[in-house]
């Protein structure tokens, strides 16, 4: 009779079905999609390009997108679907390059600022404040008069030398508060030089602190290059990028042909959004915690 | 009795929190520590012994006085680094806080070769994994841990895993720092265990500082008693428990619980007034190794 009672009580419940997440949910595929594509085209143009991009033919100049010249001509006859492409390279690269510079000085400014006793962190982040208070365009081309004529190299390596104040002041309060942690104070004990415990200790803890500015940093060393090749103080006309293409779009107002600033635009303007978009993914991913408590 | 591996002499360290406010964190302590011996280091909270600890271990650098490692002046820049690898590979560091003195973001295998990595060790047992998966077999953990972050392990399997770091030098004085302090009682006997079996077995030095006295009973050969800074009493552990000089080590001594309930009752606590502590007394023996702090109120 009582049997009832005792049922209810150990009624089995049935176990919730955790949901199975598949490994493509929550990431930002459209943007790594397209993203990919442009790089893979980009590194891969020698392959499907139809003409010579450096080529000036006269007889065909400035013509509107039709068959054969899929994305139009420029002014002086190139053929802007190859340009495009292989422009795309060059801006890629600087955007890569400059970041590469600018987290590598960053990291070890950042690091040896928040190491290293008050007096000598104080005056190293007066000193990124400085920089910081300049406007990044007046410093970038100060130091690009200093540098001489613009080339690739020497573009990235401005904005790389440019950027990396922000990027530092963030490593550097992470670091001032990993560094009197216990792990790190046995590592010295241990004997750890500044690099074994820069390179082990502290950088995988604020590495995802870093990671969405590091990306959002490729963004603005791309746009850096345009908007400095659209001025006519960057990439010289003869070396095609996505800003050096732009920077023709002054004459291409005055005569009406929208395809010499639309197309080049779209393609920055896409690649920076995919870029944007993947950093704040990861900002999201570094915000989530370890600890399985 | 064996030779002497650490002597320190006149140790002080003051903290300096503005121009007028010093702390004095530890004030004039010398003992030594002989080879093979696991000295004692008891206390309240606040009495430095954690500060004798890291001075040991040059993480803070005292403000007076000076520490013998082997004949050699630790704390003199110049003997430190011509010393340099002696002393950071056969001394070691065990932390109380086994969270924090783990990297979260690395594996344990990683953890506990990371000493050897430090310093160029040859390991005699091919690789620094297979170190790793030794060190942890002498811990009592098997292989399958080799492969885990710390934030998987419980409590007591971290502070295996720190011990195990620190073994894997195969230190002759190990410093361990309320090795046992953050551990529920029964990990806590497999973790005095573990101490007891390296002393005896590769006969490391082990400077343990605890402020459980029963702990201290079971495991030390000497003990000495701390009090705001000051060194109050130094003796073999048998000596003190029985003959407590110092008013302070009388009610120190008091405070273990007997655990028989009507004893415990019938107990008059001696209680210990501060007032009556005199800071500048001198050490005096008065018997072959028992050290107390005479002045002239107590």
């Amino acid at each position: 009779m009582d049997n009832q009672f005792v049922q209810v009580g150990i009624r089995p419940i049935p176990a919730p079905q955790a949901k199975k997440q598949k490994w493509y949910q929550g990431k930002p595929l459209v943007s790594m999609a397209v993203l990919g594509v442009i790089v893979i085209s980009c590194l891969l143009c020698d392959l499907f390009i139809p003409k010579d991009p450096t080529y000036m033919d006269l007889y065909h100049a400035n013509l509107a997108p039709c068959a054969e010249f899929w994305f139009g001509t420029d002014t002086m006859g190139r053929d802007i679907f190859s340009m495009i492409f292989y422009g795309g390279r060059i801006s890629l690269f600087i955007g890569f390059f400059a970041t590469v510079i600018s987290t590598a000085i960053a990291v070890v400014f950042g690091a040896v600022s928040g190491l290293m006793p008050k007096w000598l962190d104080d005056v190293l982040m007066r000193l990124s404040e400085i920089i910081l208070s300049i406007p990044n365009l007046l410093l970038i081309i100060f130091v690009q008069a200093i540098l001489g004529k613009a080339n690739v190299l020497s573009i990235s390596l401005v904005i790389g030398i440019t950027g990396w104040a922000t990027i530092a002041k963030v490593v550097r309060t992470e670091v001032r508060q990993i560094r009197s942690a216990e792990y790190v104070v046995a590592s010295r004990c241990m004997g750890a030089g500044f690099f074994h415990i820069l390179w082990k200790h502290l950088t995988p803890n604020f590495v995802s602190s870093i990671m969405f500015m590091v990306v959002m940093n490729i963004r603005g060393a791309i746009g850096a290059e345009s908007t400095l090749s659209f001025m006519g103080i960057g990439l010289p006309l003869e070396i095609i990028s996505w800003g050096s293409m732009l920077s023709l779009s002054e004459k291409a107002l005055l005569s009406g042909s929208w395809w010499l600033i639309l197309i080049p635009g779209v393609f920055l303007v896409v690649t920076l959004l995919c870029v944007t978009n993947i950093g704040n993914y990861l900002r999201k991913c570094g915000n989530r915690k370890v600890s399985n408590l | 009795m064996s030779e002497i591996l650490l002597d320190v002499q006149g140790l002080t360290h003051h903290f300096r929190l503005s121009k007028s406010a010093v702390i004095k964190a530890v004030d004039d302590v010398s003992f030594q520590i002989h080879e093979g011996e696991i000295f004692g280091l008891v206390g309240e909270s606040g009495s430095g012994k954690s500060t004798v600890a890291r001075c040991v271990m040059n993480v803070h650098k005292p403000s007076a006085g000076s520490i013998y490692y082997q004949g050699i002046n630790t704390c003199d820049p110049a003997q430190f680094r011509k010393n340099r690898k002696l002393l950071q590979t056969s001394r070691q560091f065990i932390f109380q806080d086994s969270t924090s003195s783990l990297n979260q973001r690395m594996r344990v295998a990683d953890i506990i070769a990371e000493p050897m990595q430090i310093n160029h060790v040859k390991t005699p047992r091919g690789s620094d994994r297979e170190e790793a998966a030794f060190q942890l077999h002498y811990v009592g953990l098997d292989r399958s841990y080799l492969d885990k972050y710390p934030s998987e392990l419980s409590g007591g399997m971290r502070q295996r895993v720190t011990i195990a770091r620190a073994l894997s030098m195969e230190p002759r004085l190990l410093v361990a720092d309320e090795p046992i302090a953050s551990l529920d009682v029964s990990i806590q006997a497999q973790i005095i265990n573990l101490f007891a079996h390296c002393n005896r077995e590769h006969g490391c030095s082990i400077l343990f500082i605890a402020h459980d006295l029963a702990v201290v009973k079971y495991l030390c050969h000497r003990v000495g008693v701390m009090y705001q800074g000051k060194l109050v009493e130094v003796a073999p552990t048998r000596e003190l428990f029985e003959n407590p000089l110092h008013p302070y080590t009388k009610s120190l001594l008091d405070a273990i619980p007997i655990p028989d309930p009507r004893l415990e009752r019938a107990r008059v606590w001696h209680e210990f007034d501060p007032e009556q502590f005199d800071r500048n007394g001198t050490m005096v023996e008065v018997k072959p190794g028992h050290l107390v702090l005479k002045g002239e109120k107590a």
